[in-house]
């Protein structure tokens, strides 16, 4: 077999809710070029699967319609929709592959879309809670189907070390519907007490919480959701009031700046705190100037459902009403130009501290609704020029990034497109109060962090588990939420971080100590050589005995005096009998220590696009060496004529 | 069937070469599943299960360590360790190979390779409707190796054959001790296995692969004992150790050792039921085992040169609550009633352990029940295994006392270094089994099971 080269490798990671994928590794790896919404469209006949929503439109006489598609009768069009997600089938569920016809037609899509020569090596990256038969099932696939000549299968935890660059790291991967977390050991995942689709524990888990939340104030689902994803959406760490209540109070009242700007953008450039260095993807600046007139609580006030009242048939009625304030709202903003600049420069107030904010929503309903009416091109782009508040906006480039395109339409954004323009979202402001601080207050940070401590303390070797501890990863685009992993991690703080206590400074274990400092952290403070120290090194401590006589004054019953040497580990004995140096050694709890694991940065195109999709960048890493570098020496992928003498059932072998 | 299926060929004719078997041990605490071959269980999840005021059983980690108001966490096994709830046994067990192995296989035949042949006829043959019944049954394409304990009497093991053939629809299946596995996975076929599990200690003396029934030996003392032995311990100490679980703590701040928590709880409407509290315990109490607890490596009881333990330095441990303490000689007494039964701590609820209940005085029980000529060979062979021998010092402890007790033949002890090894040791030893040319003669195939009814166990599987 022919090596293979760079840009014959073909890379699919597939998730609940996007689907990444990849053909041909650059020379500097950068994000998947491959994006694609996980969800097929059934066709119109049964088995057959469309990847856009295909809609029967009714062709206007003498008019020649470019997007039609398949045209069946004289006056009936279909028109494929690139945006809408109108009856769209989901085949993942919690990473759970739930409807195979639709995975495998997704998968056939992807593969069409990206077109790869026939001398393609395909890496696909597991989810976590796929079996072992699922796995055979799709190698099944993969080599029935597109003949290629070799196949391979890593672990979405795996590739994610890969990408770190770290061989022993604690994985938490937030998806949308699941977190799954693994505890990952010199490259190798612990399968034993690893915490697969943690349900309701991701993104969708946040949406519902903020449904629940603003429910009374007629959000919709797909509000709450660009809620979520907008810049204004925050979690707090615990213990930190939410602006508005008794803590926060003070602070409001010395800023009566704030409280009459409460209408203005809420992302400045200045207010992306600690979110940009943790690696959460750069949620663009909103315009500061924007705003600042207070028409934005009437333009809002019962008016959210905009699409339920086009179809109820006031659309003349809003329009007109929508131009009227548009006209306002310019004249407002010319006169107050000076003045909303100078009061852009003194509410620099970060984002947590505002009671109230605004986003921008996509109104993608109302766009259906409109599209539904079978309204002409024409007098459709005026409905949207007229509905779309952020269209003035349109010229300013930050001002498209606020909130990110929730239709992630393959491969780049609509904008690329001329046709953008017309099918382009129609965007409104919506102003939210402290609600939007409560994304996770459903509890999901707690659970996540129990499944972390679950997860470590399932690692049978003891002393690895701080090593576990401190190399954590959180990832997934569930946890893009700002302040999601800082929230999380401070959970674990409070509630599993063992802290040095005014007993525990004074024992600890000579040998263990000095052979993993790091696995003792705080609790074990490295042995004091001083005068004072106690005996030798058999002496199982190294404690200073001014030191211990004051702990023990004020805790009798301990009295731990200077010990013997035959206490700890007696010397001797059959080798079996030995307590390994890989158990025990450490023998205290953990952890002592927290942290994440540092992101590495020699990939300026993931530096810049975030790592929360790391496992991909992992399985770049990992195609490479698997694909070109070992080129199959150490059985890392499996070739056709492998998967020919040993069937599906191989894969076990293989796969990573 | 349009696709071939490899059982609708004779079971003779298909191999085990191609078709890894699968692996299943379970035990009062975790389940154990894998294929054969592989060298840790790929699926290990707890055998408790969580009972909804609705009735619903939900299976699983994540399931069982979710905070739910009105859900009892259960185990399907009486305290001693035997299946009193089969129908819940056999779902958790089922759940443990689904979950992780062989997936739901309800819409197999749905996708892309069985497309062809499902479209379409309206006549339903008979052949079609057994391969759709056939298709339901989660486990119907691989031999299935059971683990059991080796004091399983006759109708408990006549009923596992049972579900397997009937429910899971195994086209194999073989039912192996767990001491003869433990013995394989340390390479033996001659072994007096020690196996400390969670709920029982068990001894069983294996000559040539076989285990002598006669000489099986068990005893409730093992892990959930040397927990219930804490809990006591944290009861009657002068200051009660506050033994809270995690799920009850909002945030905790550093305190003196000693002193109260200063933790914040959490407010639940409806709080979780006592059997989850408890069951959260354990994850705590597991912990504190792991961290604190040692066994004292005698010779001699921990009692005789308990003054001599008192000099030791103490180990730290903090409470989820954020209370903490150093531990002292009472990190050795949890463990010494595994030994002494003198030294164990009783109240009116747990009785004291007998004498004869003691590790040692298994072995000796069943080395006397064994004949005189092999005794000193399994002496020279002692394996110890199962989760609750991690302790540490342990297997010194034990060596020591039977050095004491048998000073005339060489004792020799062998445990794995590794502790996933130790852990598992009946799951990997089922593992090499079923990886073995010769499982095939030693299976009961579908049709003998049809010819001979449940009691060919008894033959088949000694």
């Amino acid at each position: 077999m022919a090596p293979f080269k760079d840009e014959q490798i073909m890379i699919i990671a597939p998730g609940s809710q996007t689907t990444l994928a990849q053909l041909g590794l650059p020379e500097s790896f950068t994000p998947a070029r491959f994006r694609m919404r996980s969800r097929m469209f059934p066709a119109s006949k049964e088995g057959e699967w469309e990847p856009y929503k295909v809609r029967r439109k009714d062709k206007q006489p003498g008019e020649y319609d470019t997007t039609s598609g398949n045209e069946l009768e004289d006056d009936i069009a279909y028109e494929e929709d690139p945006v809408s997600e109108e009856g769209a089938v989901w085949p993942m569920a919690e990473g759970r592959i739930t409807n195979w016809p639709c995975f495998f037609a997704l998968l056939t899509h992807i593969y069409n879309a990206l077109n790869p020569t026939f001398h393609t090596p395909i890496l696909l990256v597991a989810q976590p809670c796929w079996t072992a038969r699922d796995h055979e099932r799709l190698t099944e696939f993969f080599f029935e189907k597109f003949k290629m000549p070799a196949f391979a299968l890593i672990d979405s935890a795996t590739a994610t070390c890969y990408a770190y660059g770290v061989p022993t790291a604690t994985v938490v991967d937030v998806g949308l519907g699941k977190a799954d977390i693994t505890a990952v050991l010199d490259f190798i995942v612990h399968d034993h007490g690893r915490i697969i689709a943690l349900p309701k524990c991701g993104g969708e888990a946040m949406t519902q919480r903020l449904l629940e939340l603003l429910n009374a104030k007629k959000f919709t689902r797909e509000m709450c959701e660009q809620l979520k994803k907008s810049s204004i959406c925050e979690i707090l760490p615990p213990g930190v009031p939410l602006p508005g209540t008794a803590g926060a109070e003070s602070e409001e009242v010395t800023n009566p700046a704030a409280a009459a700007s409460t209408g203005a953008s809420a992302s400045g450039p200045g207010h992306r705190i600690a979110g940009g260095a943790m690696g959460d993807v750069p949620l663009g600046p909103g315009p500061g100037t924007e705003v600042g007139d207070g028409k934005l609580d009437e333009d809002n006030e019962g008016v959210l459902d905009v699409a339920s009242i086009v179809t109820s048939g006031n659309m003349a009625e809003i329009l007109a009403k929508k131009e009227r304030e548009k006209a306002e709202k310019a004249a407002s903003r010319k006169k107050g130009a000076d003045a909303a600049a100078a009061q852009a420069k003194q509410i620099k107030l970060p984002n947590s501290r505002k009671e109230k904010a605004t986003f921008m929503y996509e109104d993608h309903a109302l766009l259906d609704t409109l599209k539904g009416m079978n309204l002409s091109d024409e007098k459709m782009a005026e409905a949207q020029a007229t509905l779309d508040e952020g269209a003035g906006k349109k010229a300013d480039a930050p001002a498209e990034s606020t909130v990110e395109p929730t239709s992630a339409i393959e491969p780049t954004t609509a904008t690329a497109f001329p046709v953008a323009a017309k099918t382009g979202p129609i965007r409104r402001e919506i102003e939210v109060g402290t609600e939007r601080f409560q994304a996770a207050s459903g509890g999901i940070l707690e659970k996540i962090a129990d499944g972390i401590h679950r997860t470590i303390s399932a690692v049978e070797n003891v002393n690895r588990r701080s090593e576990l501890w401190e190399s954590l990863i959180i990832l997934g685009n569930g946890s893009k939420t700002r302040g999601f992993k800082e929230a999380l991690m401070a959970t674990i703080q409070t509630k599993y971080v063992i802290s040095p206590s005014s007993a525990t400074m004074f024992t600890s274990e000579l040998p263990s100590n000095l052979s993993t400092p790091a696995g003792t952290g705080a609790n074990t403070p490295q042995p004091q050589l001083g005068p004072h120290g106690v005996g030798g090194p058999g002496t199982g401590t190294g404690v200073n005995p001014l030191l211990l006589a004051a702990t023990t004054a004020q805790n009798p019953h301990l009295q731990p005096q200077p010990p013997q040497s035959n206490g700890m580990s007696t010397p001797g004995g059959p080798p079996s009998l030995h307590q390994p140096p890989n158990m025990h050694s450490s023998h205290g709890q953990t952890p002592t220590t927290v942290r994440m694991v540092k992101v590495p940065e020699y990939f300026p195109e993931w530096k810049e696009a975030g790592y929360d999709e790391a496992a991909f960048l992992g399985a770049q890493t990992a195609a490479k060496v698997l694909f070109i570098v070992d080129q199959g020496v150490s059985k890392g992928f499996m070739t056709r004529s492998d998967y020919n003498d040993e069937g599906p059932r191989g894969i076990s072998d293989y796969s990573m | 069937m349009a696709v071939p299926n490899q059982f609708s060929a004779p079971v003779a004719e298909y191999g085990g070469d191609e078709v890894s078997a699968l692996v299943l041990d379970p035990g009062y605490s975790t389940v154990r599943a894998g294929f054969a071959g592989e060298d840790v269980p790929k699926s290990v999840v707890p055998s408790h299960y969580g009972l909804l005021s609705s009735g619903e059983k939900l299976y699983g980690e994540n399931a069982v360590h979710n905070p739910l108001a009105k859900m009892e966490i259960k185990s399907p096994y009486t305290s001693d360790g035997i299946v009193e709830d089969w129908e819940t046994a056999t779902k958790i067990w089922e759940w443990s190979i689904t979950s992780r192995l062989t997936g739901q296989s309800e819409n197999k035949r749905n996708g892309y390779v069985g497309d062809k042949n499902g479209n379409g006829d309206g006549d339903v043959d008979m052949e079609a409707a057994e391969a759709v019944e056939e298709e339901e049954k989660p486990m119907g394409d691989a031999p299935l190796l059971m683990s059991e304990p080796g004091w399983a009497q006759g109708k408990l093991r006549e009923k596992s054959l049972e579900v397997a053939m009937e429910e899971w629809g195994s086209p194999a299946f073989y039912l192996a001790r767990t001491g003869v596995l433990s013995a394989f996975s340390m390479g033996k076929s001659t072994a007096l296995v020690i196996d400390i599990g969670a709920s029982t200690t068990t001894v069983t003396p294996i000559v040539d692969g076989m285990a002598l029934r006669k000489g099986i030996q068990k005893s409730p003392l093992a892990g959930n004992f040397v927990s219930n032995q804490l809990r006591l311990i944290f009861q009657q100490s002068p200051t009660p150790v506050p033994l809270v679980p995690h799920y009850m703590v909002q945030s905790k701040t550093p305190v003196d050792a000693g002193v109260p928590s200063a933790a914040t709880y959490k407010k639940f409407e409806t709080p979780p039921t006592d059997s989850f509290r408890h069951f959260e315990e354990e994850r705590v109490l597991t912990e504190f085992k792991e961290s604190v607890v040692q066994t004292w490596e005698g010779p001699g009881p921990l009692a005789q040169s308990e003054e001599h333990v008192k000099n030791f330095p103490g180990r730290p441990f903090e409470m989820p609550d954020g209370w903490n303490q150093v531990f002292g000689v009472e990190r050795y007494k949890a463990v010494e009633g595994l030994f002494d039964a003198k030294a164990a701590i009783a109240d009116a609820e747990s009785p004291a352990p007998r004498q004869d209940q003691c590790i040692v005085e298994l072995v000796r029980a069943s080395l006397n029940a064994v004949d005189v000529d092999i005794r000193a060979n399994l002496l020279a062979n002692v394996v110890v295994v199962g989760g609750s021998s991690l302790l540490v010092g342990l297997n010194r402890r034990i060596l020591n006392q039977l050095e004491a007790a048998f000073p005339g033949p060489k004792v020799r002890l062998s445990a794995s270094q590794n502790t996933v090894e130790r852990k598992y040791a009946s799951w990997i030893g089922g593992s090499i089994l079923g990886s073995l040319g010769a499982f095939h003669q030693m299976w009961i195939s579908k049709r003998e099971y049809e010819e001979h009814g449940t009691s060919i166990v008894d033959k088949r599987c000694k």
